[in-house]
């Protein structure tokens, strides 16, 4: 990769690259936190996870389909894996409808049968290689247009879905049995936005990569959460977290030298780890200042 | 709303719940359902509210049969326990009201409904610090939006401070006077300033339904 000696500010306008990458990282920094907060309600965070795993089947699929077989008309090995994250998502609603009780069990099952494909194909293609290793940590720093066009345009379609059905997906997420009894098709809803979720997942793996795809989604909500204030300003705080890990780790992987998905990651958790802390520490001065205030009484 | 429930038989897996339960309400009744723990009322209103299935024939809601209901919206329900909603994420009183407001009633009409149930205060709170009581008064008014026709009410009162629930059952009683049915279930219908006009016993499944001499209201 290249070497930091410009600073990055400067290199954003010199190097074309920099430039994309930036602006792949802010949408989707905009898009997964928002998704990200009707998987956490629904208690689905491990979905992003299964869904991620699925989509590198995909990927080592297009890998042996165009290095091995030389289908090279495929293209880029992203479209195969929006369609595996997408038949994953398929194979986990089946599942959970087999298993009324045991919902969560249909995860591990796509989960181990992604990692068993992939392993399969990986090494059918040649074993380990450098598209492998941008597969698994990410790839930020060789987008190009055709990938700002995707999310772009994946990003705006959801964001208009979410305001057209706002009311019907907040019911549903929070209030399963309530958006029952008003009408709103729930089984309709959940494949829709299953669909959805399998979408933006294999869309971030080019991003964060596969590893750190769940991250991307849950790590920024999770910090949100804690200080929120109402549904709206916690989605808010949480897109703003997300940015900042963005812009931030995009930064740091330019002078480090860095996988960008690593350092995206790693601020986003140490952002969460400041708001736990800071909350904390707020709690117990609050505390503090009443025990006081009964004292002088 | 018109009810009209014959010969419903009910249970969940082995165990038979509900058993031949019969009986027959008018728009603008006030029907109070009482029983022991366990006897089978909630399982009751979860079937005429479409939550557990039964057969056809056995249920009408104004003279349809409830097989064929797609959306129950125009009954308010406040349930027993609200194990369905998922607390922890932050989401304020009034965002919850809005959500749930799918027939578009106007702002003032949903102001009016806090202040009558006396939450006007808890609009802006995170429904995750509110307590039981006041949680439960959230879900009251929430069965109140959406122009109901029916209020189905499971025990609604539990964990309401004695002020409030007198506050609440004149509430009810008015909307009933406004034609509104009301199927209230509750353990203690003496202490309660409810005034129905029917009672349905349930005791083992079984229903004894008896009109009743309606109270002055006041
Ligand atoms: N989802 C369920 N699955 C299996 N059995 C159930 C279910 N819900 C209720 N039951 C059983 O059905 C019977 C009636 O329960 P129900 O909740 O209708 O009683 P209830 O009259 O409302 O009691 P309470 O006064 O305690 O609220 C009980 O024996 C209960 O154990
Ligand atoms: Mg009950």
């Amino acid at each position: 990769m290249i070497l930091a000696d410009a600073p990055f500010i400067v290199a954003l306008f010199d190097y074309p690259f920099l430039r994309y990458a930036l602006i792949a990282g802010l949408i989707m920094g905009f898009i997964t936190p928002l998704i990200g907060s009707f998987v956490i309600i629904r208690r689905l965070s491990f979905i992003a996870d299964t869904l991620s795993h699925f989509s590198l089947a995909g990927l080592s699929i297009g890998l042996f389909l165009i290095n091995t077989i030389g289908m090279d008309f495929i293209g880029d090995p992203l479209y195969l894996a929006i369609i595996a994250s997408v038949i994953g998502a398929f194979i986990i609603e089946i599942l959970r409808g087999y298993y009324q009780n045991y919902k969560e069990i249909s995860m591990p099952i796509v989960m181990s049968l992604g990692t068993a494909l992939s392993a399969l194909f990986i090494s059918l293609s040649g074993g380990w290689n450098s598209s492998i290793y941008n597969f698994l940590f990410g790839s930020l720093l060789t987008v190009g247009d055709e990938y700002l066009a995707i999310i772009s345009i994946t990003t705006a379609s959801v964001l208009i879905l979410i305001i057209i059905f706002y009311k019907q997906i907040v019911l549903v997420s929070f209030d399963e049995q309530y958006a029952r009894l008003v009408g709103i098709k729930i089984g309709r809803f959940q494949f829709a936005s299953t669909l959805i979720l399998s979408l933006v997942v294999s869309l971030s793996i080019v991003t964060v990569g596969v590893l750190l795809v769940s991250s991307l989604m849950i790590i920024p909500v999770a910090a949100a959460m804690k200080i929120g204030k109402s549904f709206r300003n916690t989605m808010t705080i949480s897109i703003i977290f997300s940015e900042i890990s963005v812009i931030f780790g995009l930064w740091i992987s330019y002078e480090l030298d860095i996988p960008p998905g690593a350092t995206i990651v790693l601020i986003n958790i140490l952002i969460l780890v400041l708001v736990v802390l800071i909350n904390k520490i707020f709690v117990s001065k609050r505390i503090k200042q009443a025990q006081k205030e009964i004292q002088t009484k | 709303m018109r009810v009209n429930v014959t010969n419903l038989t009910f249970g969940y897996d082995y165990r038979t719940v509900l058993k031949d339960l019969s009986f027959k309400i008018n728009s603008g009744d006030f029907l109070a359902v009482i029983g022991n723990n366990g006897s089978g009322k909630s399982t009751l209103i979860k079937c005429m509210l479409g939550i557990n299935k039964v057969g056809p024939n056995q249920i009408f809601l104004d003279d349809v049969d409830i097989a064929t209901y797609k959306s129950f919206i125009n009954i308010g329900y406040v349930p027993q326990k609200f194990d369905d909603f998922n607390y922890e994420f932050p989401i304020t009183v009034n965002e919850i009201l809005t959500a749930s407001n799918i027939s578009n009633i106007t702002e003032d009409s949903k102001l009016e409904i806090l202040d009558k149930i006396g939450i006007l205060e808890l609009q802006h709170e995170n429904i995750n610090n509110l307590s039981g009581g006041q949680l439960q008064r959230v879900f009251i008014v929430r069965s109140l939006m959406n122009n109901p026709k029916m209020l189905i009410l499971d025990e609604p009162t539990v964990g309401v401070d004695r002020k409030n629930v007198e506050a609440f059952y004149k509430t009810v009683n008015e909307l009933n006077k406004d034609g509104i049915t009301i199927i209230l279930i509750t353990h203690n219908i003496h202490e309660s300033n409810a005034n129905y006009s029917h009672v349905l016993s349930i005791h083992n499944g079984e229903g004894v339904f008896q009109e009743v001499e309606r109270g002055d209201d006041e």
